[in-house]
């Protein structure tokens, strides 16, 4: 577990990881101690919860520095700032929410149109299209995280903060 | 500055902090002492909230020379104390008001 546990710190952007990791390591291997003589249900709660727990704080983490403020996006009230009572990122999921309930709400009404009342179901069909929306929400996950990995790899996010240097004349 | 109110999580490490400077694995310990067992912080998520209570200034790392890189302890800023009572503060409000209401429909 300590094996995987390192491999998901390198996750996190390198200098979170520079400034944390070798605290992080150490803790984790201390509170494992405390759970390897715990009941198995025990032991795999410790796990799921130190997995969840790193592969959330790493997506936050990269998100921050993407955006260059945890202003930009919050995910929880956590935010400690008195002037963003109200997360953006509500606003932005609770519209593609109710975009997406419009849309089923149209598509049903064409289907009954079409088949007319009675005439068949549509709940035999409805396994294969939450299967096939689950793996292009995973697909999408995916690909986000990657483009954010790759961005905080290459260092771009930090070319905002680079100053000027004075002007050299010869 | 009035804080917004806090989750469970950092209110809990931050009442930690408030009694005297602790490293990671005493406040992960801590917390789960003080909320009986109820709340068990990954170090993910502990660390997560150490880092933004260190960039809002609310605590600070004590840099000792013979403690390990490993075991540096947090303790709380002044800011972080003022801003830990004036949350105590709106608790101690909120929990009176609902003792009167819920006292007055029993009533």
């Amino acid at each position: 577990m300590l094996r995987f546990y390192r491999w998901l710190l390198y996750l996190y952007p390198s200098l979170y990881r520079r400034e944390y990791a070798d605290e992080m390591i150490p803790v984790f291997r201390d509170a494992q101690a405390d759970v390897s003589d715990g009941s198995f249900k025990e032991r795999i709660s410790f796990r799921v919860r130190e997995t969840w727990g790193l592969l959330a704080g790493a997506v936050h983490e990269h998100i921050r520095i993407i955006s260059g403020s945890y202003q930009l996006i919050s995910f929880t009230r956590f935010n400690m700032r008195p002037e963003f009572r109200f997360p953006r990122s509500t606003v932005f999921l609770m519209s593609i929410i109710f975009a997406g309930v419009i849309l089923a709400m149209e598509k049903a009404n064409t289907i009954q149109v079409k088949y007319g009342a009675g005439s068949g179901s549509i709940w035999p069909s409805l396994p294969w299209f939450l299967g096939l929306t689950l793996l292009f929400t995973c697909a999408t996950v995916m690909v986000v995280w990657g483009i954010l990995f790759g961005l905080g790899r290459t260092g771009a996010h930090r070319l905002a903060n680079i100053q000027p240097g004075p002007n050299r004349t010869n | 500055m009035e804080p917004l109110p806090l989750t469970e999580p950092v209110l809990l490490v931050l009442l930690s902090l408030a009694e005297q400077p602790r490293h990671g694995y005493s406040i992960l310990k801590d917390v789960e002492r003080m909320s009986g067992g109820r709340v068990k912080l990954s170090t993910g998520t502990l660390y997560g909230a150490l880092r933004r209570l260190l960039d809002d200034a609310w605590i600070e790392r004590i840099e000792e020379d013979e403690s390990p890189r490993d075991r540096r302890p947090y303790r709380l800023t002044s800011r972080g104390r003022r801003n830990l009572q004036l949350e105590v503060e709106r608790m101690r409000h909120l929990t009176k008001l609902a003792a009167l209401r819920i006292a007055r429909k029993e009533a």
